[in-house]
Parts: structure tokens; C-alpha cells; sequence
């Protein structure tokens, strides 16, 4: 008798337990992880490889929305194949790419270096050049980031550069441009 | 030298029963080809499977007319910078090295062969040292050669591609299969029209290849379709995969339940993943 109540009492005091942990956990616990934009990229690699053996990575974007580490759960990687004269995208979640899609526009980017600073970093310089003071006093918030060479920057246009996009309600939006292989601030507008 | 290391590595897991493209036939007592023990069904669908849209790339789309508009001015910039060469990847450089020290290898493990031959005359024992010394040189000069072959399989046999073979056995029984295309979702199609050694290859209980390349390592559908007197249209049937990054997956489709009213989606299809480790490689 005296064992069948204390295995009974196990069954509740472990009910329970998991009932306390359930509850514990954030809100957002059946989401996929967030992750830096590199993180992605060797996957995205992997099939861009796959379709053209020239292709190139030419733009990476946040596919949603970036947390004020610099990592989201979803980067999307765009990829141009000289020989195909085509441009492919694909979107990675969770180490998993969730669509491929070739871009239905003409464009012909010059590649990314290969070194450039991680989305943290480069979020982490555009914060605290301007980003952090727009979202103080303009009630701002961060829209999106992407990396590509040569459309942001007039005077050197073979960086590439980090674009640090902030939106308010109130106005214009904020664009920080940040050098991707520095860390160093290179311009901001309101546009 | 990648597709060829995968035929082969195709070739080794589906055994002797495979009558490649070129329309080897099998004799017809060949007993049944044999499974992979991995295998998994994979079900063949009439229609194409609808897969949930992600959007992609929202900025860029939403200002495609700008982010143009500033690569059409870059085009017309006059830049005042001299072109600079690139620096060469070291490892390049260093085969160079290793080649001069390959030979040089070589011109001293001869030496050391002509002197111990010469050894073996004098029966020194104060030569005999010399001899063995000389061995010792010999054993470094190996050594130092296995670390070089390693450096070179490290740079050209490390990393492996993804990629899936599709081979098709089994033979349909009322209707005639003229033709076997594969189409992937990045646009990729490919087309085997049937040889008569082919289907004949097919009816004795053979295999053939009629796809072979590299595939996106991402869950997919690939297409399969077939033509015959009784498709002139075609008939297509499609199989949801999961290529595994920088593996080998092999498709297998069974036509034996194929007949004129069912088409393609009456195709036994397996899956399964080549296992590099099971020794092709060395």
C-alpha cells in the first residue's frame, strides 16, 4: 500500500514538475533559434555550389526580424552565376534552407569579399554611432540589414558595406553604412 | 573527378547488377538486386506537392529599382585606382615546392639504392652503418612524402559535394517506356530515351543510370517523367527528397507496377544515402 502511494506521489511531484518547466519557458520557445548571418552561409553555400559551380555571393538580407544581438531567425543569402547570367536566393532557417528561388530581376552585383564582420558586429557599431539615438528620441526601430558591395558607398564603391536600415512612424527612415570589413562607420542619412 | 568518384561510388553500392547507360544487358538468370539496408520508400505523387512559400529578400525586392538604378551609375563611374593583382593562394605555391622535393626525393632514393647494392659487395661491417643510416634516410624521405599526399587529398578529396544519382529498374507491364526524364526545381531536366539494350537491361533485371549530378541540399521535389505510346503527352509522378549536404543520395525507381493507366505514379520508389566510409574511397 505504502509503495503504491509513493510511486503515485512520483507520477504527481513529476506532473507537476513538468508543468512548472513548461510554464518557465519563453514565450517564443517553438521558434527557430536565431543566428548571425554568417551561420548560414555555408549551408547556402553548399547549394549555390550545387547550381552553378561559378556562383557568387552578391547580397545577404535578414529574411526577419533582427534582435539587438544582429541575429535573426531567418537571413536570406542571394547568389549570381556569370554562366547562367542568373541570380538564385535562397533562405535559411535553423541550419535548413526553406526556399530557393531564382530572382526575377536582372541583377548583375559584384561579389562580396569573403571577410566581412558578422551581423552582431556590424549592428554593434551602427547602434552606437546613431542607431541607439534614433530609436531613443524618434521612437525608431531596427527594419533591416543587409551586406552588398558597391550601392551604398559613392566614393569607394568596391566596399562592401553593412546597411543599417531604422524606420519610425515619425519620419524618414535612418541608414547607417557600415564597412564590412572595419567595423567603421562610413555614412548615415535620413531617407 | 567529383562525378567520377560518385559513379563509382553508385557502381560499388548497387554491386554488379547495374547495366549503365551505355546498354550493357545482364544474363537472365541475374538473381534479384539487393537493397540497401538504409532504404527508405519514398512515395511517388500524381500531382506536385505544394510546399509553404517563405517570402524572401523583401528590401531588395521592394527597392529593386533603386538598388539598379545605383548599379547602373557604378557603371558609368571612372574610378582612379590602379588594378591590383589578387594575392595567390599559398598552397598553390607550395606545390611547386613539394614537386621540386618529390623529385629530389626520388634522386635520393635511387642514390641510396645504387649504394646499397654496393654495400652488399663490400659486406663492410663499418659500411654497414652507413647502410643503415641510409635506411633511416629513406624511411624519413617516405614520411615526409605520405605528409605531402595528405596536404594534396586535404585540398582536392576533403570536401565532397551534394549530389544524387536516380536508377531505374524493374520494367512496366503493359506499356512501353520510350523515355525517363528527371526534373529538379532549380530548372535542371534531363532526358534518357530507352535503348533497346537498355530495355532489355531493364527486363532482365538490371539497373540504369539516367540521372547523375548535384542537387541542392535542401527538401525538394523532383520530378519524373515518362514517355511511351501510351503517354505521348508524358506522365509525371514527383517524390519529395532531403538531400544531405555534401553527400550522395541515390533515387531508385522501381517501373515493374508501372501499366498504362497508373503512369508514373505507380513507381516503387527507395531513397537512401551513400555511405563514403564503406571503403570506395581508398
Amino acid at each position: 500500500m505504502d509503495s503504491r502511494r509513493s510511486s503515485r506521489f512520483r507520477v504527481v511531484a513529476a506532473l507537476l514538475t513538468a508543468a512548472v518547466l513548461a510554464g518557465s519557458l519563453p514565450a517564443g520557445a517553438g521558434e527557430a533559434p536565431h543566428f548571425a548571418a554568417r551561420t548560414g552561409l555555408v549551408v547556402a553555400t553548399a547549394a549555390a555550389q550545387s547550381w552553378a559551380v561559378d556562383a557568387r555571393l552578391i547580397y545577404v538580407e535578414n529574411d526577419a526580424d533582427v534582435d539587438s544581438t544582429g541575429t535573426s531567425e531567418r537571413w536570406g543569402y542571394l547568389f549570381f552565376s556569370k554562366s547562367l547570367d542568373r541570380a538564385r536566393a535562397y533562405s535559411v532557417r535553423n541550419g535548413r534552407i526553406v526556399t530557393a528561388e531564382n530572382l526575377e530581376m536582372k541583377f548583375e552585383a559584384p561579389p562580396l569579399t569573403d571577410a566581412w564582420l558578422d551581423s552582431g558586429q556590424a549592428l554593434a557599431a551602427a547602434e552606437k554611432e546613431a542607431g541607439l539615438e534614433f530609436r531613443a528620441k524618434q521612437g525608431g526601430e531596427l527594419s533591416t540589414m543587409l551586406l552588398v558591395r558597391g550601392v551604398f558607398q559613392d566614393g569607394d564603391p568596391d566596399l562592401t558595406t553593412w546597411a543599417v536600415v531604422y524606420r519610425t512612424a515619425s519620419g524618414p527612415s535612418l541608414f547607417v553604412v557600415v564597412d564590412a570589413a572595419s567595423g567603421r562607420v562610413r555614412r548615415t542619412w535620413r531617407g | 573527378m567529383i562525378h567520377r568518384s560518385f559513379l563509382v561510388a553508385a557502381l560499388l553500392v548497387l554491386g554488379s547488377n547495374v547495366a549503365g547507360a551505355a546498354g550493357k544487358t545482364k544474363p537472365a538468370d541475374t538473381p534479384a538486386i539487393p537493397r540497401d539496408p538504409g532504404a527508405v520508400e519514398v512515395r511517388v505523387e500524381r500531382a506536385r506537392p505544394q510546399k509553404e512559400k517563405h517570402e524572401t529578400l523583401r528590401f531588395l525586392k521592394a527597392n529593386r529599382d533603386f538598388v539598379r538604378a545605383r548599379y547602373d551609375l557604378l557603371r558609368q563611374m571612372a574610378i582612379n585606382q590602379h588594378g591590383e593583382a589578387g594575392p595567390i593562394d599559398p598552397r598553390f605555391l607550395s606545390y611547386g615546392e613539394m614537386l621540386a622535393a618529390i623529385q629530389a626525393a626520388g634522386d635520393s632514393v635511387e642514390f641510396v639504392e645504387d649504394a646499397r647494392r654496393r654495400q652488399l659487395l663490400l659486406a663492410s661491417i663499418t659500411e654497414l652503418g652507413e647502410l643503415e643510416a641510409r635506411l633511416d634516410l629513406m624511411d624519413k624521405l617516405l614520411a615526409e612524402q605520405q605528409g605531402r599526399l595528405g596536404v594534396l587529398q586535404a585540398d582536392f578529396t576533403g570536401r565532397q559535394q551534394t549530389a544524387l544519382v536516380v536508377v531505374v529498374s524493374g520494367t512496366p507491364g503493359s506499356a512501353a517506356v520510350d523515355s525517363i526524364a528527371i526534373g529538379l526545381e532549380d530548372g535542371t531536366r534531363r532526358a534518357v530515351a530507352l535503348t533497346a539494350e537498355q530495355r532489355e537491361a531493364l527486363r532482365t533485371g538490371g539497373v540504369i543510370q539516367v540521372f547523375h549530378g548535384f542537387v541542392e541540399p535542401r527538401v525538394q521535389v523532383v520530378e519524373i517523367a515518362l514517355t511511351g505510346v501510351a503517354w505521348p503527352a508524358g506522365s509525371s509522378g514527383f517524390v519529395e527528397l532531403d538531400p544531405e549536404r555534401d553527400h550522395l543520395t541515390l533515387l531508385r525507381l522501381d517501373l515493374a507496377a508501372v501499366n498504362a493507366d497508373t503512369g508514373a505514379a505507380a513507381i516503387a520508389a527507395s531513397a537512401w544515402l551513400h555511405d563514403e566510409t564503406s571503403g570506395a574511397g581508398d
